[in-house]
Order: C-alpha cells, then structure tokens, then sequence
C-alpha cells in the first residue's frame, strides 16, 4: 500500500472493508496521487448508505508565475519576455492578450514575447500569475474519491480547502447536518479539526 | 450413437485445414474457428473416441487438443455497470476467460444496474439475457447491496445465473433468495487487472461453476433431446444459405446449447431459414422456432425437442 502517513478504512462489513481499502489503493495509485495526499480516512456503511471519505494534502503546488518560466527585460520601447519553459507559454498568451489587447501582443518566435513598453506600464509583470496547478489538483482529488466511491452513490458533497478535503456521498438525500455527524468526527480521528 | 464432446484445438495455420477436414470427416462439427497471426483456435465436437486420434494427426504441426467444457454456448456476462471510471472491469476479465474455455461470451452493461436500492433492468436487457444459455452477474463489494439489489436485476431471468461477488461462496448463498444456480466468492469491485495467482484461482473456480451449471442442463437435455444438434443445424445454415459466408461477425452463426443465433437480417431472411431444407422432407420450420432476437435485427433460432416433434434429424 501507499506511503501515506495514515490510511485508514473503516466498515461494519469486514469483506467490503477489505475491499475498499484495495480499491482505493489501487486508484490513489493509478491517478498518481500517492505523493499527494498525507492522510485518509474513509467509512463506508452500504446499509446507512454513506460513504464518507476525509484526509489532507501533503503540500499544495504554488501558483505560476511568470517570473517562474520567463525573464522579462525592459528595454526603451518594448518589453521582451524570453520564454524558458514553453509548458505555461499558451495560459501567459491568454492573460497579455486579456490585459494589453491581441494587437499588442507580438510572439516573433517560439521563445520571445515582446510587448511595446507604452502599453505595458510599470506594473509587476514578474509577478503576474498565469496559471495555478492547485485548481486541478483539487479535481484530481476529488475525481479520484468519485472514482472510488460506490457508483450508485449519486448524491455528493464535496469540499478541499487549504489542505484539507472531504467528500461525502450516498444513495439517498444526504441530511443538512452531514458535515457535523459523518465528516467531523472522522477529522477528530485524524487529529485535525476541519 | 457417438458421443460429442467439445474440445478446443490449437495449432498453426500451417496445414491446419487438414485438422478441419480431418474433423469433418469424423462426423464432428467446428462452431468456432479463430485465426490470429499465426495461431488457430478452433472450437469444435469431435466423437469421443477419435480425441486420440486427431491428437496424433496434430502432433507434426505442434497442434494440441484440450477438453474445453465450454465450446457451444453462448453466455452472457452481466455487469450493473460498464462506466468509465470502473475501469477495468472485472467482467471484461471473466468474459475473456470463459472465452479460453470455448465459450461464447457477450458483455451485457445494464443501463441502470448500480446502486442497491436504485437499481433495475429493462426489458431489452431482459430479453438479451434471456437469449443466452446462462448468465454470469458481476456484483460487487458488499453483502448488504447484493442483497437488496439483486431481485430487482434478476426480474423475469429464466436463463441459469451464476453470481460472483466479494462475500464467499456460503454468505452470497445466504444474501441470494429464491438461489441461483452457481455462487463463485471472491471477485468483486476490483481496480486492477486479475493477475495474482489466488485471482486466477477464482477465475477457474468460475469455470468450473458455469460447467457444472452447464452439464446439469446438458443431463436434462439428453432425456429429452432436441430434434437436431445445434453446430449441426449450423453446418447446414452455413452450407445453404451462402450470404452467411459473407458475413464479416466473428461468428456469423453462433451456436446455443438449445438454438443459433443467425447475423442475418430477421426480414429479409427469416422465410429462407424457415423453409429451408434440414433433411429429406423437413423444413426448419419444423423442428425450431424462428423469431427475431433482440439482439440488433439478428434471427434467433429455438430447437424443438424430439417430444414435442417426433423428429430427430
């Protein structure tokens, strides 16, 4: 099984436990979230029926920015950004076009961005987040508990936020107070309060 | 009378058309004949006494002959859902296997087959199940959904079920009421391929529960037994009627323990199947029943017994 620092399963059926507990190995495994996720706890009671899973992320990838994959070097009339890394080169396009208009935007070569130093003032450009890995890391999370979530269970809540995650799921209408009875006390398990 | 029995041959292409003529010439019949690459799969009867003999024959062209308890039904593998994200699926694995055994299988995903209480089947996939010789239900993890959805998933099957599913054998005995006819523990919702030895162990376990099944309707039917073999009634479909030849299914006719299923178009077809000539003065129509399956426009062909015709072809 994984190295995470706490894997747990928990089920009043012993063979269903057993099962789930290989099904969500399997799957952390195949979605690569292994070196993801720190701790998990899942219950699943097929009678009730919930199937409650909660646990927290080791670290959350930080944002992008431009400074990141690029050096930005003003000059008298323009402002030239030599591209090193190309994998957030199409998200930068997408922001400088949004901001200083398409016409303004000129990418004389794979590597080379320039824009005329009139219309980029004197704001942070360095700084400028282009994209932030985080955002599919949280579907990636969340995709992997649907994945191994029972599939009849159609009904769901869902929640990641600095860190920490839970996802609740069942056949029927989940009661407005499922946060505090099912997730809650998992997160007491687990030492965390959410 | 001799007896058939079904056995699987595998060889090379090389001279493989002598083992197909040698088997037609011992009065046997091939339901089934696969090429791939430079194999050769063959599912046939041969007459029991001549195993031996074919096995010689095939010795030179590194040919084997194995019992394969399987050859000549059509199963079916039900799986409440074929989504997505169950991949893979622990039915694409049983149905391959059952195939290894001479079986020919169809995965049939219902449409709205998970959740316990949720759960249901329609009437297609009724009557698709219902074409089959048996049905293999995949089920999953917990005993509680077994219990409760199975009833709604098995409404109005009157085909042999085997179960499978993660309790053992004795609690999905205990989950299941009125039973079904085979139980196989252990196989439930799994993530991964089946590749660990225990796995294929249920795997063989499987096999051996859908031919018990299978033999205990194969006993009730020689009491009884039908007005004409099923693979022979096929050599003569395959024989008469060319337009099959061109067919480009991988079984064009597939053979039943009680019947065939014909990939012809039931409108078009279905007066030359029932007027055609089975033997000296017997039209098919006589001895079967010819309706249109619900599998897309194919004829599904019903084999009368021998009580109910006085006819034995």
């Amino acid at each position: 099984m994984p190295p995470l620092n706490y894997f747990v399963v928990e089920s009043p059926d012993e063979v269903g436990r057993n099962a789930y507990e290989r099904v969500a190995g399997d799957v952390l495994q195949d979605l690569d979230l292994i070196k993801v996720i720190d701790r998990l706890h899942i219950y699943v009671d097929p009678k009730v029926p919930i199937f409650v899973a909660v646990g927290l992320l080791r670290h959350m990838p930080r944002a992008i920015r431009v400074a990141d994959f690029a050096n930005v070097n003003r000059g008298e009339k323009e402002i030239v950004l030599d591209i090193g890394d190309e994998t957030y080169l199409a998200p930068l396009l997408q922001k400088l076009w949004v901001i200083y208009g398409k016409e303004n935007v000129d990418q004389p070569d794979r590597f080379t961005v320039v824009l005329p130093a009139g219309v980029a003032g004197d704001e942070d450009l360095d700084r400028l987040v282009v994209a932030d890995p985080s955002e599919t890391l949280y579907k990636d999370v969340i995709y992997a508990l649907q994945y191994i979530a029972p599939e009849g269970f159609k009904v769901r809540r869902q929640y990641i936020r600095e860190g920490k995650f839970y996802y609740v799921a069942s056949e029927d209408t989940l009661p407005t107070d499922i946060v505090e009875t099912a997730v809650v006390p998992l997160f007491e398990k687990m030492e965390v309060t959410l | 009378m001799t007896t058939l029995v079904p056995v699987t041959y595998k060889g090379g292409v090389y001279r493989h058309d002598e083992i197909m003529d040698l088997i037609d010439d011992l009065g046997g019949y091939i339901v089934q004949k696969h090429v791939m690459a430079q194999d050769v799969v063959l599912q046939s009867f041969v007459p029991r006494d001549d195993i031996e003999l074919i096995r010689r024959i095939a010795k030179p062209l590194a040919g084997e002959v194995v019992e394969a308890p399987l050859v000549g039904t059509e199963i079916a593998v039900v799986s409440p859902s074929l989504e997505i994200h169950h991949l893979p699926h622990i039915a694409c694995d049983i149905a391959e296997y059952l195939r290894r055994s001479g079986a020919k299988t169809n995965m049939v995903g219902l449409a709205r087959g998970f959740g316990k209480r949720i759960a249901n089947l329609n009437d297609e996939e009724r009557d698709v199940i219902n074409e089959h010789d048996l049905a293999v239900y995949a089920l999953g993890n917990f005993e509680e959904c077994i219990r409760q959805k199975f009833p709604a998933i098995r409404r109005e099957i009157n085909v042999p079920i085997v179960v499978t599913g993660a309790p053992d054998r004795e609690t999905l005995m205990r989950a299941i009421d009125p039973p079904v006819e085979g139980y196989v523990g252990g196989i439930g919702r799994i993530m991964h391929r089946f590749k660990r030895p225990e796995e294929l162990g249920k795997l063989d376990e499987l096999v051996d529960e859908v031919s018990r099944v299978l033999d205990a309707r194969r006993d009730a039917l020689a009491k009884d037994p039908l007005s004409v073999f099923p693979p022979r009634l096929m050599a003569i479909i395959e024989e008469q009627i060319h337009e099959v030849s061109m067919l480009t299914h991988p079984t064009p006719v597939t053979a039943q323990m009680e019947g065939l299923r014909v990939k012809l178009p039931y409108d078009s077809y279905a007066d030359d199947v029932r007027l055609l000539e089975v033997a000296e003065g017997v039209a098919l129509g006589d001895i079967a029943d010819v309706t249109p399956s619900r599998m897309r426009n194919y004829i599904l062909i019903r084999i009368k017994p021998f009580s109910e015709t006085r006819i034995l072809v």
